[in-house]
């Protein structure tokens, strides 16, 4: 296969086939990003990600080749699907629950006990907790970054992460804690086994 | 400082990926509830960095893309956007209307996975001895097909990494999948079989853990782990199938 960089010059150039083999490359990736910031919207999802593309594609020519290509796409990602949060007013809420700590997760988690994986549990965190625990420790984005992009300061974004840890931490005990611990404290709530 | 105080939960969190200070390295070398609460945020950190090279059913389509592309962009030569593309109207709401065909390529995508999974289970290879053309001509929904592509499946280790990642996640999905449709697997109805699966997945799991605390960003340990956990959710899943109502477990 060619290389990428050859790639992204043809399609700079205006070759579809070019595009269509970015796209095909880099979509899976990029599809779950704004999946995961959108949360349970899958048409809202669908839209953005078609917005992320054709702004991947408009930007195009100002790819100087710095980073690569995969990562330079990524901030695109990112970039555009907080911006159609915020134009949507979801990410207005974000930036209030921010700076409120008891807003750190929905009021129904509470009554969540266990969640089957990483993503069905940060949906049971609240906008604003979900949003830096997904761009800090998914997305290896920096607080400084996060504080920048939310408004936020980098404090108010450590506080949410740890708090959205603290939560995610009870909501996958189950799969964060070794079996052995799992079985003593279930078997400890009921007079037989459970296997 | 052996008498320090546990550390707190905040404190817990951020030594997820923070380093202790000299007071709280102390403290933890003393005190098992707050190193394996440290170990248990360690893991969570973990588990969200193997989100990252994660990936799912796809959101755009090639066709409605280009469309709106070629419309906003014309070509080279071509006077106006609307006589490239004269149908791309409102292309949200046509897109909506055209969602079905992709909700039923996740269905397939899900039983091309399934089938996979199937195959292995069997004991069969899941390939064609070195016929990866066929692979790459056959490749799930979502995944590279045009000619530039496939002509080369990897272009790097990094690359041959990232597509394991994904087909390690799309296997967890088809693992859920079958757990929750699958009324054919070796077992069904069994509870002695599933209880047997899942004693010896919990020793696994517990060798995984294990080697995970001395690799913990290895990414085929990772794989491991993640790929273990699933198969026990989705062993406990047809367990629950298989006991009577009175038994069944709401979590566990």
């Amino acid at each position: 296969m060619e290389n990428e960089q050859l790639t992204v010059q043809r399609a700079i150039q205006g070759d579809e086939s070019a595009m269509r083999a970015l796209w095909t490359r880099h979509a899976p990736h990029l599809d779950v990003v704004v999946r995961r910031l959108v949360g349970r919207d899958p048409d809202l999802a669908a839209d953005i990600a078609q917005e992320v593309w054709i702004q991947i594609f408009r930007a195009l020519p100002s790819f100087r080749g710095d980073a690569q290509f995969g990562t330079w796409a990524h901030r695109i990602a990112v970039n555009r699907t907080l911006n159609a949060l915020r134009r949507t007013r979801r990410l207005a809420a974000v930036e209030v629950d921010v700076e409120d700590d008891s807003a750190s997760v929905e009021p129904e988690a509470e009554r969540a006990i266990l969640a089957a994986s990483i993503e069905e549990a940060a949906a049971k965190l609240s906008p604003g907790a979900r949003t830096v625990f997904l761009l800090h420790d998914v997305e290896g984005y920096t607080h400084e970054e996060i504080a920048a992009q939310l408004g936020i300061t980098a404090g108010g974004s450590k506080s949410q992460l740890f708090k959205a840890r603290a939560k995610l931490r009870l909501l996958l005990a189950h799969l964060i804690d070794a079996p052995s611990a799992a079985l003593r404290n279930t078997n400890a709530e009921h007079a037989a086994p459970l296997y | 400082m052996r008498n320090m105080q546990h550390l707190s939960t905040d404190r817990l969190a951020a030594l997820g990926d923070e380093q202790p200070t000299p007071d709280e390295a102390a403290h933890l070398a003393s005190c098992d509830a707050c190193t394996r609460e440290r170990g248990a945020y360690r893991s969570l950190v973990a588990m969200a960095h193997a989100e990252q090279g994660a990936i799912g059913l796809p959101l755009t389509r090639w066709d409605e893309l280009a469309g709106v592309y070629r419309a906003e962009v014309p070509a080279p030569g071509q006077s106006s956007p609307s006589v490239v593309a004269p149908d791309v109207v409102d292309i949200a709401v046509r897109r909506r209307a055209s969602r079905w065909p992709m909700q039923a390529a996740a269905g397939l995508l899900l039983l091309a996975g399934g089938a996979m999974l199937g195959r292995a289970s069997a004991g069969s290879t899941l390939l064609p001895a070195g016929n990866v053309a066929a692979v790459a001509s056959n490749t799930p929904i979502g995944m590279p097909t045009d000619q530039a592509v496939s002509d080369s499946l990897f272009t790097s280790v990094a690359d041959a990494r990232a597509a394991q990642q994904r087909y390690e996640l799309l296997y967890q999905q088809a693992a859920a999948f079958l757990a929750q449709h699958d009324s054919t697997g070796l077992g069904q109805g069994n509870p002695v079989a599933y209880r047997s699966r899942l004693a010896a997945l919990d020793r696994v799991i517990s060798t995984t853990r294990d080697a995970m605390r001395d690799a913990p960003h290895d990414p085929v340990i990772n794989g491991y782990y993640l790929t273990t956990l699933s198969q026990r959710e989705a062993t406990l899943r047809q367990l629950n199938t298989a006991l009577p109502a009175s038994l069944r477990l709401d979590s566990y």
